[in-house]
């Protein structure tokens, strides 16, 4: 038996207005080289200066996790030679990084928690992007220099279900500290993974290998499970020295496994060095001030919903996995909806429509005032739940907000009115003289009958509710 | 520090340089006299002395977030480049 030891870096990009060290706005979707100057160039002459932002958010990071925030933290040069990197070398934090020693708590299909430690995190300049095409290669700096906070965890994770815990953790903290946008797709929350495999009771680590290049949490496990895999079948075949060393592999996704990216006789030699250029970082109490107030975390949002709110520890887990979830779920308890009610038309019903468009939440036609007015037309017996589901089938492809008249085109109105309904059953009951003779002796089954009957006859307007309390005191008469 | 071929090979790989194999002991020797004559530095008793990083004392000043472009910089910074094409820097293919 063997257990796996799993370590994770995870780069992602804080979402400030300019660059770490110099004025230059950093946008996603610029056109090439337009958000560069002569420090993110580094041309000869120019000085970086510290984004204060940067850096209070990353104190906001180290307090949301309980770390220690370093009061005098250092910055070091990275030397490293490749054309996204016009300074040939990163700008970075080896030895004094601005945190240490935080804790991450994951949840655990079992119900249980699981906490793991966060090593430190440090404040780097990304590189540029490089399009390989043919003979040359294109190099777009708008990247150079944007704010990363790299977070180290310790090797405290056992399985690729645990390291995707701990990712989704990680990304719905920093959404929620709004430190960064955290979109996989476009690369603001980034992975490396180091992994290694031991026999169980073994006190020492096997031999870690580096996965790289994996930009959903769906490859991040399958290149985990893989490698695991991989070096588990070398231990089994006597042949795990020669076949696992220290080494950076890449997930190729279309072929389904990990690849060598370089040699091992080719390790890099970044010569870390304490960058000349820049003095100590130094944390006032001002910047202290500013990065102390948090807002309502994943895990407190758990211990409200499950306390406060009666909700299952599931449903609450799911709805704050995503802070625009949970501001959904909230804005639609803030106008007077059932938490119940609440929880499953948003998993459920929107969430479901939403997953058949490929629509995130923050991108739903329906908004949490609508979905919640029209869930309390459920609650006051304007509409059935099969109704509303038809409303809620109409709002998604229409601009029409106004709930009533939406019902009352549709032919969904439902008639709760005794009256009207005590018609119906008049009529029913008349053309089933004989099952109502059944009923009255003893035949109680039929009382579906008689219910149906009146749905059909009201083509489903009634509400069903009044029409069994309604139908029940006839029949006994 | 002993400088030697393996060292020096590691250097050339590191600085993308080549030394021709003639003149290869004479750098050696170089480099040697060069290590050799900071090395007079560790003859100082450090032992009871924090590690300096700089002479200044304080912390690094700090940059608000307020962003600043001039497309002129980045258009002048484009002309001077060796080659570029549609806004790009273009360099000799990279090999992964």
């Amino acid at each position: 038996m063997f257990e796996t030891v799993i370590g994770l870096e995870v780069h992602i990009q804080l979402n400030t207005a300019t660059k770490l060290f110099c004025a230059c706005p950093t946008s996603f979707a610029a056109h090439p080289n337009t958000y560069i100057c002569p420090t993110c160039l580094a041309l000869p002459g120019a000085l970086p200066v510290v984004n204060e932002t940067a850096v209070i958010k990353a104190m906001r990071f180290a307090n949301a996790i309980g770390a220690r925030i370093n009061e005098t933290s250092r910055f070091d040069r990275k030397s490293y030679f490749y054309p996204d990197s016009p300074s040939a070398y990163q700008i970075t934090q080896f030895y004094e990084p601005i945190l240490r020693n935080g804790t991450v708590r994951i949840d655990l299909e079992d119900g249980t928690q699981k906490s793991i430690r966060v090593h430190e995190a440090h404040l780097e300049a990304d590189a540029g992007k490089n399009i390989h095409e043919g003979a040359v290669s294109r190099v777009d700096l708008n990247r150079a220099g944007t704010p990363l906070l790299e977070i180290v965890s310790a090797p405290d994770l056992r399985s690729a279900h645990e390291a995707i815990a701990y990712l989704k953790k990680l990304h719905a903290t920093v959404r929620y500290l709004d430190i960064s946008d955290a979109n996989m797709q476009e690369g603001s929350f980034r992975c490396d993974v180091n992994v290694s495999v031991r026999p169980k009771g073994q006190e020492a680590f096997g031999t870690r290998v580096e996965i790289k290049n994996m930009n959903s949490f769906r490859f991040i496990s399958e290149a985990i499970e893989y490698e695991v895999q991989r070096q588990i079948e070398a231990y089994e075949d006597g042949v795990y020295d020669d076949e696992v060393w220290q080494e950076t592999r890449l997930w190729d996704p279309d072929r389904h496994e990990t690849r060598s990216m370089r040699g091992k006789e080719e390790a890099a030699d970044y010569r870390y060095f304490p960058e000349p250029d820049l003095r100590p970082v130094m944390i006032t109490e001002a910047m202290q001030e500013a990065a102390r107030e948090l807002p309502e975390l994943p895990d407190q949002k758990v211990a409200r919903y499950t306390e406060k709110l009666g909700l299952k520890k599931y449903d609450a887990l799911v709805i704050t996995a995503d802070k625009e979830l949970a501001h959904y779920f909230e804005a639609m308890i803030d106008i007077g909806v059932p938490e119940r009610s609440a929880v499953t038309w948003l998993t459920s019903e929107l969430l479901g429509r939403l997953n058949k468009a490929s629509l995130p939440i923050t991108e739903s036609p329906v908004d949490a005032r609508t979905l919640g007015t029209l869930i309390l037309k459920i609650e006051e017996g304007i509409v059935s739940g099969k109704g509303a589901k038809e409303v809620l089938d109409h709002l998604m492809k229409h601009e029409e907000r106004d709930i009533d008249a939406i019902i009352e085109k549709l032919g969904l109105k439902q008639v709760s009115d005794d009256g009207a309904i005590l018609a119906i059953i008049e009529k029913v009951l008349r053309a089933n003289e004989d099952k109502v003779a059944e009923y009255r002796n003893g035949k109680e089954k039929l009382l579906g009958f008689f219910v149906g009957q009146v749905m059909k006859a009201s083509r489903g307007a009634a509400n069903p509710a009044k029409v069994n309390q309604l139908l029940k005191r006839r029949l006994i008469e | 520090m002993q400088i030697d071929a393996t060292v020096l090979s590691g250097l050339e790989k590191l600085s993308r340089l080549q030394i021709d194999s003639d003149k290869q002991k004479n750098m050696i020797d170089q480099l040697s006299e060069i290590v050799t004559y900071v090395e007079n530095l560790s003859e100082l008793d450090t032992d009871h002395l924090d590690a300096a990083f700089s002479t200044l004392t304080g912390g690094t000043p700090l940059r608000q977030d307020d962003s600043r472009s001039d497309p002129s910089i980045p258009e002048a910074i484009l002309k001077y480049a060796p080659e570029s094409a549609d806004d790009f820097f273009v360099v000799p293919a990279i090999i992964d």
